[in-house]
């Protein structure tokens, strides 16, 4: 459970980068945050493991005050994965990079190395163990720097940009790992500029701009309302671009759904 | 990081942020080898109270009094590694004192004057002064570049530290030793990508045909101005009081 109440912070620049943010995420909720550039959302995760700590509100992790604990406690039950890999990896090979959170949490050896065996499984890492991680593909990185995180188990997870780079199929990947990770009772956030990952897999959307949210609830009811989408800058789905220019009368986000009604407004032109 | 901050230029339309960055390069040249020749601590602070009507004309107080809240832990490492030796040697403590102090004012002149110089040229201005000084242009971009990617670095290197944290880093556990192999996590990430960052600047510079033409002209040129003149009489005439003050003393 994540309670935000009323948290502003500025960078000093005199612009409030978050303004007065309340939201709360419950335990194995799977949710996005989605917003143009600079709406604050970095600034918001970057408050629930502590890297940054309210000015004005405060942000209560699992009963803790974030004010009154150490990055290093809060990343435990936080795993933050930061949107640019080449700010994680620095080890010699993948296994050494993933077993650098587990080792400084202070695991035992046999933990770590049955975590190690299982994110490299899990994020089709396995052939790349003894490889530098500099060596590879961008996407390859992006997934060794999810993995690095997921790999000791934290009851959050926060992922600030996780598709920029993949391809598809890495994507509808990566969307079966969250929502298994979901399923086992984790909760997940993703911030993402990627509107149609949001429509496709995730529940429940909370939309910031300039330091606020300014809608927050199911993604098949946001999604699709158009003052939120303009108020944001955000890029609407497809589908409710669709429904919006066809005048449909319940615009969807929803393949089935649209179709169906596209089928009935044919019917009724026909009679 | 916040040192870096205090040296990054701010646009400003005061005297001191007009005025041609040659002039001012006198005047930290000068102000430079004073504190560099002085030795006395009284004439070394005389200097330093020289920098506060400059600060304030060019109205970089804050950002000026970060650079010396910045630079503060390296000021107490010369104080004490001054002292401590000579205390020891001498055996005379009011001695050894005078002469940490001198050593630190030293240092905090120092920061104070280049602060004072780099928060008010704009990296082009300086650029451009230089190669009317007839530096050669590839030195003189290879400074400015230089000058400009330090609060890239700094943001970098922020973003990285942010990023080892959220793994469980705790850069300031254990003992001076393991203090400082927890860098390593920052640090490689940190150089990798400055190479990869020079590399794509270089890349870019080629593809906007960067060095086609042999002999390169300016769109504006500098030109000094009577303030010029002014400012630096003034500098001159301030320096040869402060150095009279200084053989007085």
């Amino acid at each position: 459970m994540i309670r935000i109440e009323g948290v502003t912070y500025s960078y000093g620049d005199g612009i409030n980068a978050l303004d007065g943010v309340d939201l709360e995420v419950k335990d194995s909720e799977l949710l996005a945050i989605v917003g143009e550039n600079g709406a604050g959302k970095t600034t918001l995760v970057k408050h629930l493991n502590g890297l940054l700590k309210p000015q004005r509100g405060r942000v209560i992790v699992e009963g803790v005050d974030t004010k009154e604990t150490t990055v290093a406690t809060l990343a435990k039950k936080v795993g933050l994965v930061f949107q640019n890999p080449d700010h994680m990896l620095f080890a010699e090979t993948v296994e050494k990079e993933l077993s650098f959170a587990l080792t400084n949490f202070g695991l035992p050896p046999e933990e770590i190395a049955k975590r190690v065996e299982w994110a490299l499984i899990e994020f089709k890492l396995s052939n790349y163990r003894d490889r530098s991680p500099f060596t590879l593909s961008g996407g390859e990185k992006k997934r060794v720097s999810l993995a690095s995180v997921l790999c000791y188990d934290p009851q959050i997870i926060v992922l600030d940009e996780p598709t920029t780079g993949q391809d598809s199929l890495q994507k509808t990947r990566l969307a079966s790992t969250l929502a298994n990770l979901n399923r086992q009772g984790k909760t997940v956030i993703v911030v993402t500029h990627d509107i149609e990952f949001v429509a496709d897999f995730i529940p429940r959307v909370v939309v910031m701009s300039r330091g606020k949210i300014i809608a927050d609830g199911p993604t098949e009811e946001i999604l699709i309302r158009k003052d939120v989408m303009e108020a944001s800058s955000i890029l609407p789905p497809q589908l409710a671009e669709l429904s919006w220019k066809m005048g449909l009368n319940s615009p969807s986000i929803n393949t089935d759904m649209i179709v169906e009604e596209i089928r009935q407004m044919l019917r009724g032109e026909q009679k | 990081m916040k040192v870096f901050k205090a040296f990054e230029y701010r646009r400003g339309s005061t005297i001191l942020h007009r005025i041609d960055p040659r002039s001012k390069l006198v005047y930290l040249i000068l102000f430079t080898s004073l504190t560099v020749y002085f030795t006395k601590p009284l004439a070394l602070l005389i200097i330093f109270l020289s920098f506060l009507p400059m600060v304030h004309v060019g109205k970089i107080s804050t950002r000026w009094s970060q650079s010396l809240r910045g630079s503060l832990f390296f000021i107490v490492f010369i104080f004490v590694f001054n002292f401590v030796p000579t205390a020891y040697y001498s055996g005379n403590l009011f001695d050894a004192a005078i002469s940490a102090i001198a050593m630190s004012l030293r240092f905090l002149n120092l920061i104070s004057v280049f602060s004072i110089f780099f928060l008010t040229t704009s990296p082009e201005d300086l650029t451009q002064s230089m190669v009317q000084l007839k530096i050669p242009y590839d030195y003189a971009l290879t400074f400015n570049m230089a000058m400009r990617f330090v609060p890239t670095l700094s943001r970098e290197a922020q973003y990285i530290m942010d990023a080892q944290r959220s793994r469980g880093l705790e850069m300031e556990r254990g003992n001076f030793v393991s203090r400082i192999r927890n860098y390593i996590p920052v640090l490689i990430p940190l150089i990798i990508s400055s190479f990869r960052r020079a590399e794509l600047v270089a890349d870019a510079m080629e593809s906007r045909a960067f060095g086609a033409s042999k002999k390169r002209t300016s769109l504006y040129v500098l030109k000094m101005g009577r303030g010029d003149l002014l400012f630096v009489s003034a500098a001159i005439g301030s320096a040869l009081v402060l150095f009279a003050v200084n053989l007085l003393l």
